[in-house]
């Protein structure tokens, strides 16, 4: 079986199956467009943007979702699921970390470019929103009301328009 | 013919009350830990999954009677409240028999009991998981109203045994208690924060959700989310998401936008056009669906199965030598919230 070395930003070396490192559309294009060759066993991928705590659990949910189907939908896909409870028991499991560490996954998601974390974590976090008023919202995610008065009024009654019968 | 029974004057049956709260014979209790031994002998702790058998028609022979309350234990429903795939249709269950549609205190006390318990489950967990708040807050206002109206059936005094009513008002006082106090702590000490990804990434988060009184409630909390909800692009997924080509093709033709390029910059009002006429989908809040085995007449929980007289070679047998092929029967069918409590005899 075919391995490939990565390297997290803080150096330390994770040597993963090639397969898995190509759940990574980031890593495949790297490969392909470097043509990094496959015998050569020392050649190392530098991930800056990742650290080792992060990369280990994105290998590791790479690793279990490894033979699952591609997605042929593109990006644009229009019609695509907005459900955002169908998220599957291993993976809900695999997100129970803190909110650090959710918003670090995501980020290493849409660097690496792998859109079933990146999907299973945004529904994550939208699931986060759901359901909650914006002061609620605010607490959740610990966000500064940066609204004035008056864009604050402007929003209320963009809303109420919505709502009108 | 004569009626052969036991005598009435037997002593009956000898109810154990269980942990509960509920009373059970003791010769049910006997009999399902016998079989629960057994089955520890053969696979060490596999139980079958959670399904429960009903009666569809009764005849003469069978009268039909289906307990909620048996249902409701039988399908752990108590579990499935934890069960993210499964909360939105449990909710949507008690929504339907704590509001006046059907209503709760026709129940007989012990299913009144295990729902009240259920709802109490609700409570628990929408205070741990802090999501899913504005069910909960559906809820607790239902129980309000459920509770001033009972209190007025009767000369100013409930329906019914005194004692159970006032079990109810303490666990429906439990649950509002519960439900008030959920208060989300903000943490500071957490890094990353939301504010600190990047818009492509808020905008995908954006991009999952349904409702728009969500995408509303995001916009008033912050700037960011405000100005990527005005994009049409949000609205525009939302249409389509909701509303087929059929339907938005009519509404582009009322407005006078079809085949315009004014069409691109008004998908907001577009949407909310269309949700006043069509409404809004609701078959897609459910991830899971109580399905019904036509085999067996067993409902169950698809991703679990259950246990099915079909698997068994000699009915196959049987279909065949009924001309049928076993693969071109519908083997079950989906039954959606109202469909559920219509099996039983409410």
């Amino acid at each position: 079986m075919q391995t490939i070395k990565l390297q997290s930003s803080d150096n330390e070396i994770f040597e993963c199956d090639l397969a898995v490192a190509k759940c990574s559309a980031t890593i495949r294009t790297m490969l392909e467009d470097l043509g990094i060759d496959e015998n050569s066993e020392d050649e190392v991928v530098p991930l800056p943007n990742v650290n080792s705590a992060i990369l280990r659990k994105v290998i590791q949910f790479c690793t279990y979702h490894k033979d699952d189907p591609v997605p042929s939908s593109t990006d644009d896909d229009e019609n695509k699921e907005k459900r955002t409870d169908d998220i599957t028991s291993w993976d809900a499991d695999f997100l129970k970390v803190d909110q650090g560490t959710l918003f670090e996954l995501i980020l290493a998601a849409n660097y690496l470019d792998i859109r079933s974390l990146l999907d299973v974590t945004c529904k994550t976090v939208a699931n986060m929103i759901k359901g909650k008023t914006p002061d609620e919202i605010r607490k959740t995610f610990n966000i500064k009301n940066d609204f004035t008065p008056a864009e604050e009024e402007q929003v209320r009654k963009e809303n109420t328009w919505c709502e009108e019968k | 013919m004569p009626f052969i029974s036991k005598d009435w004057r037997a002593e009956g049956d000898q109810w154990i009350k269980t942990d509960d709260g509920n009373w059970e014979r003791m010769k049910v209790i006997e009999c399902e830990s016998k079989n629960h031994n057994s089955s520890n002998d053969e696979s060490s702790s596999s139980s079958p999954p959670p399904h429960c058998q009903i009666i569809l028609r009764s005849t003469r022979e069978i009268a039909g009677f289906n307990g909620l309350d048996v249902a409701v234990k039988r399908l752990d429903f108590k579990s499935s409240v934890k069960n993210q795939r499964r909360f939105q249709y449990i909710c949507a269950l008690l929504k339907l028999l704590v509001s006046g549609e059907v209503i709760l205190t026709s129940l007989s006390g012990g299913a009144q009991r295990i729902l009240l318990q259920m709802i109490e489950e609700v409570a628990l967990h929408v205070n741990n998981s802090k999501q899913h708040i504005n069910t909960l807050r559906d809820l607790v206002g239902q129980l309000r109203h459920l509770v001033e109206q009972e209190n007025q059936k009767c000369w100013g005094k409930p329906l019914g045994s005194q004692n159970l009513w006032f079990g109810h008002l303490e666990t429906i006082e439990r649950i509002q208690n519960i439900a008030s106090q959920i208060e989300i702590e903000p943490n500071a000490a957490i890094n990353p924060q939301l504010t600190e990804l990047p818009e492509e990434c808020i905008r995908k988060i954006i991009l999952q959700m349904s409702d728009h009184k969500d995408l509303e409630s995001a916009a008033s909390a912050w700037s960011l989310m405000a100005y990527i909800i005005q994009e049409q692009r949000i609205w525009r997924e939302l249409s389509n998401f909701h509303f087929n080509q059929q339907q938005i093709d009519s509404i582009l033709e009322k407005m006078s936008l079809l085949d315009t390029l004014d069409r691109h910059r008004n998908w907001q009002t577009i949407y909310h056009t269309l949700r006043k006429k069509y409404g809004l989908r609701d078959d897609f809040q459910y991830t899971e669906v109580l399905a019904l085995c036509r085999f067996c007449r067993c409902l169950f929980w698809p991703m679990t199965g259950h246990p099915c007289i079909s698997e068994s070679p000699e009915f196959k047998e049987k279909l065949e030598k009924a001309g049928l092929s076993f693969e071109s029967i519908e083997k079950t069918q989906l039954v959606p919230p109202h469909q559920f409590l219509k099996y039983f005899s409410l």
